[in-house]
Formats: structure tokens, sequence, C-alpha cells
């Protein structure tokens, strides 16, 4: 089968859109849509089959779908969503953690090719993982060898100047929540970072209160990031929020063997299981 | 006149010890009246699975110059499994933090059973001298807690 154009791509988004909600399965389907400017799009909830002209397919559409399920964890009918490799990652990750059932969940996997965003030069997973019906070719898995270079290059500085680098960092953020309202792996009903009792989470948005926040959050989506770049997408101050996680996951892939998360429902969590034959450091 | 400028200083190292093993073999080196360095505070915690990576972060901002957790050897834990889970938590997070600048000496973990009194020992002579070298934490400290900031409003006469 010949490659099929963006247009041809979009055309079939919208016939499998319509399709879903014509016969009622689905309450709506989440893609995206365009918006005034030609390189931005926003994410869209096609609720009637009208609608679904709405949809959009181009190299521009780089919001993750995927977390938008969880806007409603009861809902009475399907939710549509349209969804690229990484989004069926994150689907897979909010099963696995028991935030979203399958069984509400209507999928249009699409074959992604990269999209305007600086984390698809990393992308593993283009075919989707999970779906209902797929367009596109499935393309073959690699994973990049660029894939930990940057942190590779990170740990070649010296303690001080890593300290220094960081600090400066969490001197920028403001501390608003952004990248866990967007990450698919922070999916808690409550957070940590909302608790208002002594001892959880300082709310200034000190480099303090900042770093313990950075460090908590990394640690704790460390092991169940599934590398989309949402993060960093969202971070009104831009900071590189995936050189923390992606550590953990190099340092996961070091000691515990190759690891990449979200590939399937049942998978288990690198701290969420053990090997008694794992290295000990520790003597 | 300030904590800083005394050459008496002493680091201060914070010890999660699980219940089962490592409280009673630090209660052995009581009982057997080993002298180990008083730079260490003990916190007991019913197993070293149960200590939360929030809680080294926490004792880092709030002073501490070093934490150390300890547990049953592996294969050991009263819960059969906790301190596997220990192992793999805290070989990352020791080198997560040491990816943010704070040296992994600063942060260890130990095995020390409930007959090992004599490691216990050793093992807190060891660190605590460790930490020593390295001087006073710097990093993650929070402005409360910084004897830098308390020395400057302390010259600056607030008082």
């Amino acid at each position: 089968m010949a490659e099929l154009s963006e247009a041809m791509v979009q055309d079939l988004i919208r016939a499998e859109a319509k399709k879903a909600l014509q016969t009622g399965e689905v309450s709506c389907v989440i893609g995206w849509t365009a918006t005034r400017f030609e390189d931005r799009t926003k994410p869209y909830f096609a609720q009637t089959p009208e609608e679904c002209d709405m949809l959009i397919w181009n190299r521009y559409c780089i919001n993750g779908t995927a977390k938008f399920a969880l806007d409603d964890r009861y809902p009475d009918k399907k939710f549509g969503i349209i969804a690229r490799g990484c989004d069926t990652r994150a689907i897979n990750r909010m099963i696995h953690d028991k935030q979203l059932k399958r069984e509400n969940l209507y999928i249009i996997g699409v074959v992604c090719d990269g999209k305007e965003n600086p984390v698809c030069r990393q992308c593993a997973h283009k075919t989707p993982l999970v779906c209902d019906v797929m367009i596109g070719e499935p393309v073959q898995d690699v994973i990049p060898e660029s894939r930990f270079q940057e942190i590779e290059a990170f740990e070649k500085l010296s303690p001080d100047e890593r300290y220094a680098y960081w600090a400066k960092q969490y001197d920028k953020c403001i501390h608003c929540y952004a990248c866990r309202n967007a990450c698919p792996a922070c999916n808690c009903i409550e957070c940590y970072a909302d608790q208002y009792r002594v001892g959880w989470q300082g709310k200034a948005a000190d480099r303090e209160q900042n770093q313990i926040y950075g460090l908590t959050r990394a640690y704790h989506v460390g092991d169940r990031c599934i590398e989309c770049g949402e993060c960093e997408r969202v971070c009104p101050m831009h900071l590189p929020i995936m050189r923390q996680t992606r550590k953990m996951l190099k340092d996961i892939n070091d000691l515990f063997g190759p690891y990449e998360c979200g590939l399937s429902e049942e998978e288990t969590t690198a701290l969420g299981e053990f090997k008694t034959a794992d290295p000990d450091e520790f003597m | 006149m300030s904590i800083k400028k005394d050459n008496n200083w002493e680091p201060r190292i914070l010890a999660f010890c699980c219940n089962w093993c490592t409280y009673t073999g630090a209660d052995l080196a009581g009982l057997n009246r080993m002298k180990y360095p008083e730079n260490v505070r003990v916190i007991r915690v019913p197993c070293s699975s149960k200590v939360n990576p929030q809680f080294v972060l926490r004792a880092f901002q709030k002073g501490a110059d070093g934490v150390l957790v300890c547990g049953c050897h592996p294969g050991d834990c009263h819960y059969s499994t906790g301190n596997y889970f220990t192992r793999r938590r805290f070989m990352l997070l020791q080198r997560l933090l040491e990816y943010n600048g704070i040296d992994p000496k600063r942060f260890q973990a130990k095995w020390i059973s409930g007959s090992e009194a004599a490691k216990f020992r050793d093992t807190v002579a060891e660190v605590s001298a460790q930490i020593k070298a390295l001087g006073p934490n710097n990093k993650f400290v929070g402005a409360h807690y910084d004897n830098t900031v308390m020395e400057k409003e302390a010259e600056g006469g607030k008082d």
C-alpha cells in the first residue's frame, strides 16, 4: 500500500470518528482542530457527526489526547480517542495504574510520522500499541540511539556544575503544576502536592520547594515515564523536565536490563517488582 | 561566634533503621557498650521500604549532612520482600541525587542484621568520617535551615 498523505489520513480519521459517533457507541471523539495560527493546533472534542469535519491531522498535532479521558472517570458512554503511538502508551499507563478502563475507550489508532516537537526525534513507537481501528501502515519499532545522549553528556559535568544547573532551573519554576496536569503518569486522583497538611509539599514558588517538587515528581514518575514529552511541552518556563525522568530510565536500563514502559496493560513497572538477583551495592 | 566558623563542626546524620534488624543491631551495640560517633540520629521505621524517597529529600532540606538507610539483609526481611524494593529504590535515588549534584557518600544504604552490632558501629563511624571530610551540606538546604543564612542574619545585627 502506498504511503498515506496527511490529507488522506485526515479524511480517514474524520470517517472513523463519524462512524463511531453515528453508531452512538461513543459520546465524543478527542482529536485536534485548527486554530487561527497555521502552526498551532488545539485539542478538540467532536460530539456530533457534523463536528467531525473540524478534526484535522497535520504535523502540528502535538498535544497528547489520552489524558483527557481522565476528565470523566465514570463515563456513561465510551470515549473515542484519536491516538498516536505515544497516546496509546499513555492509555496503557493509565489502565495499568487502574485509572482508566479499556472498555470505556474506543481507540482510533493513527500511525504517526513524528510531529514538530523535539521529543518526537527520540520516539521509539510510532505505531499505536493498542487500538480498535488502525489508520496507516504499522512501522518497525526502533529505539533511537540518541535516547540517553543528552543525559550522558550532562553526567560528565562536575557535581557543582550539575547542582548549579538544576538550581537555576528550579529558580525559574513557577510551581504551576502544568507538568503534573499534562503527564499521563501523574494520574493519582489526589496528588501529594495538593495536600495542605504540613510536611507534604510547601506551596511557595521558591528554589527550596521547587527542588522538592521537581525531584519528588521525577522520582515518582521516573519508572513509569512513557517519554511522551508532555511535561516539557506544557512547561511555561521551558524547564528540561525530561532530563530528570530520563535519567531514572537510563539507570533502570543500566541496572535492571532494557526497560520501556507503557507497552502493554499487564506489564509491571521497574520499582513495582524486583529480582533477587538484582545488583547489590549496599552490602 | 557562629556554628560555621567553629572548628568543632560535627555532621548531622539521619539514620533510618528498620525495626527488625538494624534497630535491634543498634540496640545490641548499646548493650555491648560499643562507642560510636554521636552524629547519628536514629529513626525507627517498620521496614527499610517504609522510607519514602521524599523523607531523604526532606532531611537534606532541613539541614541533614548525610542520610543513612539501614535494613535487613536481602532475603532476611521480616516482611519477606520489603528490602528488595528498598534496594531498587535507593540505588536509583542515589544516582538521581548524584545527578543533581549531591555526593553519593551523603546518601547511603546498608544492610545490618540484628546481631551485627559491630557492623552498625563501624558503618556509623565510617559514614560519619566520610561526611566530616566532605564538610557541611549546602545543597538542597532550605533557607530556614541554612546555617550560612542564620550567620548572615546574626551578623546583620537583627538581634
